[in-house]
């Protein structure tokens, strides 16, 4: 007896070696993963991974009866909060504020448990071995582990079971470890039989979370963007993430910039004040798409106006734009203003219902990549924007880039023509999209003057440069195009091909 | 009748009941056999078709409770799918309104009848038309009415555009990968294409060749093709044997073809006539001033749309659940049709001056017991029996290639594919789909297959459609949540050699006694919504006239 369970022991320091430098290598990792600058993140956490090793093995001189018990509760631990640690941090990844907090807190207690292991293993085995035969005998066994934990974390286990199941995998050796060891020592160990069921538990506990861990990490799409994600939210229609680096903000949809906070001005002025600064008596205004409420923080600059209606599928878009801290700057609480009111719907749906007429109309949708959406550029859907398109009023359609895809941006022009619009095609450059296209639209009776000054306060628009947006330069000037159609969805596939050969 | 001709009636006889019965029982011991063991897929779902009870009633001839009502109409007409509400319908608009329509189903519409899901509404039968060859102005008439046609622009009808088929129109699944458009190109060898390219080129000539009388050769309303005796005698050979004489061999072409008869008819090409199979390609000249030529209307519940839009205006003189299971004549010469009443189980007759009946022919056998139709050889008519399966789905995997369309067909498959119903849904968000998936039951003659049809359970669909699906669509079963099947026991009339332009249906498109009219898309002997429509109008045009 005296011989099997010190060599048990002393495998056991292996095992308990390994999975600590794993939870420490899956916490670096993740936080890497997760909030960009890996230099940064894998030193932060090994030190105070480290540092909490130190608290761990200080506290260690606290523990005096019943140290065998007590190795094995703190095995049980370490075992559950290292293999729940990476999915815990998956998960609230989304709640920006506590992320950190939560991060470092599990590190450090992992880091403190992990730390009191060693010290109390020697003290388990000091009277089974000379003190210089366990020294040596302990550490030479830590840092063995350490190696292979070392070696087999990026060689074997993020390659072949990611990273939320090598967490779980090593919270099962852990436990698996406190229940042999609960196993064979059971005549030394009061309560015996609690520890054992705690651990079989655990057991349960973490395969099940091994199972379940493909769920977890189908969020590995955070994995591709450069800066630091500060929001991700899955709504029913569409993957929202909005990223920060320095103060720059980013909004994608499904991957797709929709905006970048440092020069999403040029983008939303070019779009609503060349439309509205020339419509002096606008007190209806209509917004489709653009839940982001920017376009409506500059349709707010006009005191004339007296309501917006904002129609956007996704209601996790507009109430996130109502209600996060950050974006409430940015677009000025305009959807919290009293003259707006923001409509949840399909907007092909919506619009065949409508009967009241508005005086300007903003028409914000994503570029037309998909058949879906390449329906709310046809000119079945012009025709009904159109009768609700006040006789004197005015629409702009945002048309995609004039530059990169020109048979686009004209077929969008054509279509407008078609359903018996006269049109005003413009662009202007926006750095994060590059040179971009904005149609507007008016009954042909009317004659569209050019405004002659915009509203104080503006960044980018004035007189003279909308004059240079208005001309179109040999690379973008207008083609020929058919016109976009339920039943024909030309204009998808123009995208798709003058798209392919940027993107 | 001599003896031999009985004796080979015998043997026939003989050799269906073999058929028959080797074939249910084998269907039967399956049955058993799966009691047995699991369930191999757990898909929930149910398994329905047109109205057994009441069709039983009909053939089985029980006895029916004694009358207990009686009334009189002028003009009875009874059925009420597209060929009984287009007579309906030309009578009220000649201003004719003392008639009425029974309809033995609780529902209105006959094949063109459509079902609802907990999220969108599908076809159940047929689930398409073309735009309309543009001298058939009495179709766009009806498109027009009912706003298919919105106003005319440069001479040309105008679509209205939320009803031409959206965008992408159809895809093939071939050699792995899905290609736009159902002529198979992708991998296809150069020799094969060449075959297809001459076989499209000969079909486009005969699309503009008119006869020695002036007419189209192949025309829609049939009624309208040219009867030049030349073109007439591709009716006397069946489509594979003129496609042998022409040297057609490519075996994507006989696919291509194959999918074409059993899309339109049910059936393949050995088994429907020659002039049938380029009816389907050679038939159809539609412009339009905002489509291609030949474009597709559909509407997320199939033709049950045009048939509410025909149903609609005449909603009160339709009585459904009303079954007429016998005609004959009063003393004064009246014709007089029992009615059963399938909900109350109460019997009425109605005495009427003449009878418009749009039911097909296997039905009217039974109605008119007793009254000879001279000529008429029931037996000669089949009826394509259909599968159709309605599919929930939560989401579609991609694939290679071009992504879902409205008609989706996979290559050398049993079925002839699926068409997305929501396609003409205008939201952009999308919450899964409903594919309405159509298998014709051609392995067999019709009367085999239907007997087999009707015996196989919910699950046994199962076994034979699900291998096809997953095949289409790999991982599909794990993202099905319901599945509703629906047998068409006659789904169509089958234009088998010398039955379009034969004697048969001929005489049975005649009237008895100026009383009893006939009208129903089995006369023309292709089963299509512009048939039965003008089968309609025709019947109630003899009607009309024959009132003085």
């Amino acid at each position: 007896m005296n011989n099997r369970l010190p060599a048990l022991l002393l495998i056991s320091v292996f095992v308990v070696a390994t999975c600590g430098l794993i939870y420490e290598l899956i916490a670096g990792t993740l936080a890497s993963y997760l909030l960009g600058d890996s230099v940064t993140q894998f030193s932060t956490i090994i030190g105070l991974y480290l540092f909490s090793m130190g608290i761990g093995s200080w506290i260690s001189k606290y523990f005096d009866k019943n140290i065998l018990s007590w190795f094995i509760q703190i095995e049980i631990l370490v075992g559950l909060v290292g293999g729940f640690s990476a999915t815990i941090l998956f998960l609230i990844f989304e709640n920006v504020a506590s992320f950190r907090i939560v991060l470092y807190g599990l590190v450090s207690l992992t880091g403190i448990l992990v730390g009191l292991e060693i010290p109390l293993l020697m003290r388990i085995l000091q009277d089974r071995f000379e003190f210089k035969d366990l020294v040596s005998k302990v550490f030479t066994f830590d840092y063995i582990g350490a190696l292979l934990a070392s070696l087999i974390f990026p060689l074997l286990l993020i390659p072949h079971l990611g990273l939320v199941k090598t967490a779980y995998l090593f919270g099962i050796l852990n436990v698996v470890v406190a229940l042999i060891v609960c196993v064979s020592f059971k005549k030394e160990i009061k309560a015996a039989a609690y520890l054992k069921s705690a651990s079989a538990i655990s057991i349960l506990l973490l395969v099940a979370g091994f199972f379940y861990a493909d769920k977890i990490t189908s969020f590995s799409e955070s994995l591709t963007y450069s800066d630091t994600i500060i929001y991700s939210k899955s709504t029913p229609y569409q993957r929202i993430i909005l990223t920060k680096k320095n103060k720059v903000l980013r909004l994608f949809l499904n991957g797709n910039l929709q905006f970048s906070s440092d020069d999403e001005y040029r983008y939303h002025e070019a779009l609503v004040h060349p439309g509205l600064q020339a419509l002096p008596n606008a007190k209806n205004v209509l917004v489709m798409g653009g839940g982001d409420g920017l376009a409506v923080r500059e349709i707010l600059k006009y005191p004339q106006v007296e309501s917006i209606t904002l129609v956007d599928l996704d209601k996790g878009m507009t109430s996130l734009f109502q209600s996060n801290k950050i974006l409430l700057d940015l677009n000025n609480s305009s959807l919290l203003s009293p003259r707006v009111k923001v409509i949840n719907a399909d907007a092909f749906t919506w619009i065949k219902a409508q009967k009241k007429q508005y005086d300007f109309i903003v028409i914000d949708f994503p570029d037309p990549s998909s058949y879906a959406v390449g329906k709310l550029y046809t000119n079945s859907f012009y025709q009904l924007v159109k009768s609700i398109l006040s006789p004197r009023g005015l629409m702009v359609v945002q048309s995609t880039s004039p530059y990169v895809a020109p048979k686009s941006f004209w077929t969008v022009n054509t279509t407008l023509e078609c359903v018996g619009l006269k049109t005003i095609p413009y662009h202007n450059y926006v750095p994060s999209f590059g040179e971009w296209g904005y149609i507007m639209a008016t009954n042909p009776d009317n004659v569209y003057k050019k405004p002659a000054k915009y509203l104080p306060g503006l960044k980018f628009l004035s007189k003279e440069s909308f004059d240079l947006m208005l001309y179109f330069p040999k690379d973008m000037a207008k083609v020929k195009t058919e016109v976009n159609k339920l039943n024909n969805q030309i204009l998808v596939k123009y995208f798709e091909e003058e798209w392919a050969n940027v993107l | 009748m001599s003896y031999n001709s009985r004796l080979s009636d015998y043997i026939q006889r003989r050799g269906f009941l073999l058929r028959v019965g080797l074939i249910t029982g084998g269907i039967f011991l399956n049955g058993c056999y799966k009691r047995l063991k699991a369930k191999s897929y757990d898909i929930p779902g149910k398994l329905s078709g047109p109205n057994e009870k009441a069709g039983h009633l009909l053939r089985d001839k029980i006895s029916f409770p004694k009358p207990l009502e009686h009334s009189k109409v002028k003009i009875l007409i009874i059925g009420s799918g597209i060929s009984g509400l287009s007579a309906g319908r030309w009578l009220k608009q000649s201003g004719e309104t003392d008639f009425e329509i029974l309809e033995l189903e609780a529902h209105k519409g006959g094949n063109a009848h459509s079902g609802k899901n907990k999220d969108a509404a599908y076809p159940l039968g047929a689930h398409y038309v073309t735009v309309a060859n543009n001298e058939d102005e009495v179709l766009m008439d009806f498109f027009k009415e009912i706003n298919v046609i919105t106003h005319m622009e440069k001479g040309l009808p105008y679509y209205n555009e939320f009803y031409l088929t959206f965008d992408p129109e159809e895809r093939l699944l071939i050699n792995g990968e899905w290609q736009e458009g159902l002529v198979p190109e992708f991998g296809v060898p150069e020799l094969e294409k060449t075959q297809i390219k001459r076989f499209l080129a000969e079909v486009e000539e005969l699309r503009l060749k008119k006869g020695a009388d002036g007419k189209f050769v192949f025309n829609v309303p049939v009624s309208e093709s040219s009867s030049d005796k030349s073109y007439l005698k591709l009716d006397l050979m069946s489509f594979k044997d003129y496609l042998d004489k022409k040297g057609f061999t490519s075996k994507y072409l006989l696919w291509y073809l194959n999918y074409a008869c059993k899309d339109d008819y049910g059936r393949k090409i050995s088994d429907v006539s020659a002039w049938a199979g380029l009816h389907y390609f050679a038939s159809r000249r539609g412009l339009a001033a905002n489509a291609e030529r030949n474009a597709v209307l559909t509407w997320p519940q199939g033709n049950g749309w045009l048939m509410e839009q025909l149903a609609d205006p005449l909603d009160k003189y339709i009585r459904t659940s009303s079954m007429c299971y016998q005609l004959g004549y009063t003393d004064n010469g009246k014709v007089l049709a029992l009615v059963y009443d399938v909900n109350t189980q109460q019997n009425r007759t109605i005495e009427a001056e003449k009878v418009i009946l749009c039911a097909p022919q296997y039905v009217n056998n039974r109605l008119l017991r007793g009254i000879k139709r001279p000529g008429v050889d029931y037996k000669e008519l089949q009826y394509a029996p259909w599968l159709v399966a309605n599919i929930k789905v939560s989401a579609l995997s991609g694939g290679r290639g071009m992504g879902l369309c409205w008609d989706n067909v996979a290559y050398d498959t049993p079925s002839v594919g699926y068409v997305n119903s929501g396609q003409q849904r205008l939201n952009t968000a999308e919450d899964g789909h409903t594919l309405t998936y159509y298998l014709p039951l051609c392995d067999f003659e019709p009367a085999v297959a239907r007997l087999a049809a009707y015996s196989r359970s919910y699950e046994q669909w199962l076994d034979i459609i699900m291998p096809e699906l997953e095949y289409i669509h790999p991982g599909l079963t794990k993202v099905i949540t319901n599945i509703d099947l629906w047998v068409w026991g006659h789904g169509m009339i089958s234009p088998s050699v010398d039955l379009i332009w034969g004697d048969n249906l001929q005489q049975a498109r005649k009237a008895i006694d100026q009383k009893i009219f006939f009208a129903h898309s089995d006369l023309s002997g292709i089963s299509i919504f512009e048939e039965a429509f003008h089968q309609g109008i025709r019947a109630a045009k003899e009607v009309l006239k024959n009132n003085g």
